[in-house]
């Protein structure tokens, strides 16, 4: 008798396990030449395995997703998981059906390679750069009083909040298809979300660096006869001049440079430590 | 200075199990933020507050630090577990302990890219389980593995640089402290917090959204007398990006 090749219907919960797999397994594997395609392989799996009866298109299928692949966690893999699950849905009916197969294992490798880029760099900016840092700032002055929720309250809330809307991006990217990308990249409620946190993520940190960086001098200048701290006169002048003049060179710095954060660190501290042996700071 | 094996291996487990990201996304900010080390670092050495008020500066160096395509520059929770032991052992101020945590977070760096180098190899076992279709294989071979690899690496690593490095460090900043060239590492410790933020500004995007740091940033100096909560700011924040995209947004349907 021969197997059945039908393959088997995929329900919310094959998602939701795809989604938690990738989720687990994100960084684990990270290697030099593919990254982090293991990962993806391994959300996968059991998706694969209810839609590829036969064991040559299931090894097929393992292959392709243990070439390369590299994307951020939310964003990029959530979306891509939820893309990659629904075209390899449609290759399986396809197969199965003995119909043409429009769906080849290079269509789906290539729209994997196509979208892990600009999804990820929406993904850094907005996950780790902003979501987090919103979390962060709220809880930093908790920590300062010696308060465990400082560290607590950042690390809950955003691996909640993150897991919640990764998989909201699952979903979406396997009800949509490849469209899903174009709606994360460009479609106007993201991008008025996208907007949105960035105004607030930036306005945080007015808050934090208006609260926390500290340069401050320490020179008096005396005029006849009379001894003028510099520190006071500055403040009565623009308060918070001296951090924010460090913190905008080092904007400049990064804008001019691109990311060099050992060298801007190196470079701060050999500019403030000599202003600080000098007797300036 | 006392400082025992027990206490050192818990944190060196502790720092093994965060940079083998075992825990999935639920360890990025674990990596990418000091905070929860320094949380671990209080329990394990009791006293919970100094290492809360430590790490709360060594987190402002390391905002803004994330790892485009995976690799950090420097490695927050490896220079937390060192830096605030140190500062709890010496009575550091926490300025003084950034100067630790910084050369310490970068050394941190080579060992994560130590760990994508032997997941190298890994990979090979993978594709012979994928070709064998044994998922229990790549189960181990795809997050068993390398999580086991993380622990050997790490666990070694940080165990000799806290139980005897943290003391002997101590021991060494405990009697140059307060003097001249303390003063400089607090300087500089106050200072290095600009990094952060501007990686942050750069990293968020938009130059003109500038505007909205710099609106923060004075009304923070002009209400400092007020004591105005950091919740509040949030969403004094939240109000204001929203009508931002509301006006943004009417605009364009103009």
């Amino acid at each position: 008798m021969a197997k059945d090749l039908t393959p088997e219907t995929l329900t919310n919960k094959d998602l939701h396990k795809s989604w938690f797999r990738w989720w687990w397994a994100n960084e684990v594997p990270h290697a030099f030449d593919r990254y982090i395609a293991p990962s993806l392989l391994f959300a996968l799996m059991p998706t694969l395995r209810k839609l590829y009866k036969n064991d040559d298109d299931l090894r097929d299928a393992y292959r392709r997703h243990l070439m390369f692949f590299n994307t951020q966690a939310i964003w990029g893999g959530g979306t891509i998981t939820g893309i990659v699950t629904s075209l390899e849905e449609t290759r399986a009916k396809q197969i199965a059906n003995n119909e043409e197969v429009t769906v080849s294992g290079d269509l789906i490798n290539n729209t994997k390679l196509g979208l892990m880029g600009a999804l990820a760099g929406i993904g850094d900016a907005i996950d780790s750069g902003t979501v987090q840092y919103i979390f962060i700032a709220i809880a930093l002055p908790w920590a300062q009083e010696g308060n465990p929720l400082g560290s607590l309250f950042p690390w809950i809330g955003f691996t909640l909040v993150t897991y919640l809307y990764g998989f909201y991006f699952t979903k979406m990217g396997y009800r949509l298809g490849r469209s899903a990308a174009a709606e994360l990249v460009s479609g106007q409620r993201m991008q008025a979300i996208i907007e949105g946190l960035s105004v607030l993520g930036l306005f945080m940190m007015g808050v934090i660096a208006a609260n926390y960086v500290k340069v401050s001098t320490i020179l008096t200048l005396s005029l006849s006869g009379k001894e003028f701290v510099l520190q006071n006169i500055l403040d009565g002048l623009l308060p918070g001049l001296l951090p924010l003049v460090t913190i905008l060179g080092t904007y400049f710095y990064f804008s001019k440079k691109g990311i060099k954060v050992t060298n801007a660190l190196l470079w701060l501290s050999l500019i403030l430590g000599g202003l600080a042996a000098i007797g300036l700071l | 200075m006392e400082f025992t094996v027990l206490q050192a291996l818990l944190i060196a487990l502790w720092v093994a199990a965060v940079q083998s990201r075992g825990l999935g996304y639920a360890t990025l900010t674990m990596r990418f933020s000091p905070m929860m080390t320094g949380l671990v670092v209080g329990i394990v050495m009791g006293n919970v507050p100094q290492a809360m008020i430590v790490t709360a500066t060594i987190q402002l160096i390391y905002m803004g630090v994330f790892a485009p395509g995976g690799s950090m520059p420097s490695e927050p929770a490896v220079a937390t577990a060192i830096a605030v032991p140190v500062a709890i052992l010496a009575n550091l101020e926490p300025t003084e302990a950034i100067a630790i945590a910084v050369p310490v977070g970068l050394v941190g760096g080579y060992l994560y890219q130590f760990r994508f180098f032997i997941n190298t190899f890994i990979i090979r076992l993978s594709d012979k389980y994928a070709e064998e279709l044994n998922d229990k294989g790549l189960f181990f071979s795809i997050m068993g593995l390398p999580i086991l690899v993380s622990f050997a690496l790490y666990v070694p690593v940080m165990f000799v640089a806290l139980y005897y490095g943290a003391p002997f460090i101590a021991d060494l900043t405990a009697q140059y402290a307060g003097g001249w060239f303390f003063h400089i590492l607090s300087v500089i410790g106050g200072g290095l917090a600009a990094i952060g933020i501007a990686l942050t500004i750069h990293v968020i995007g938009k130059r003109e959204y500038i505007a909205f740091f710099l609106l923060a940033y004075f009304l923070t100096f002009v209400l400092k007398p007020l004591n105005v909560t950091m919740v509040t700011y949030a969403v004094l924040g939240s109000i204001i990006a929203f009508v931002y995209v509301l006006v943004t947004r009417m605009q364009n349907k103009e």
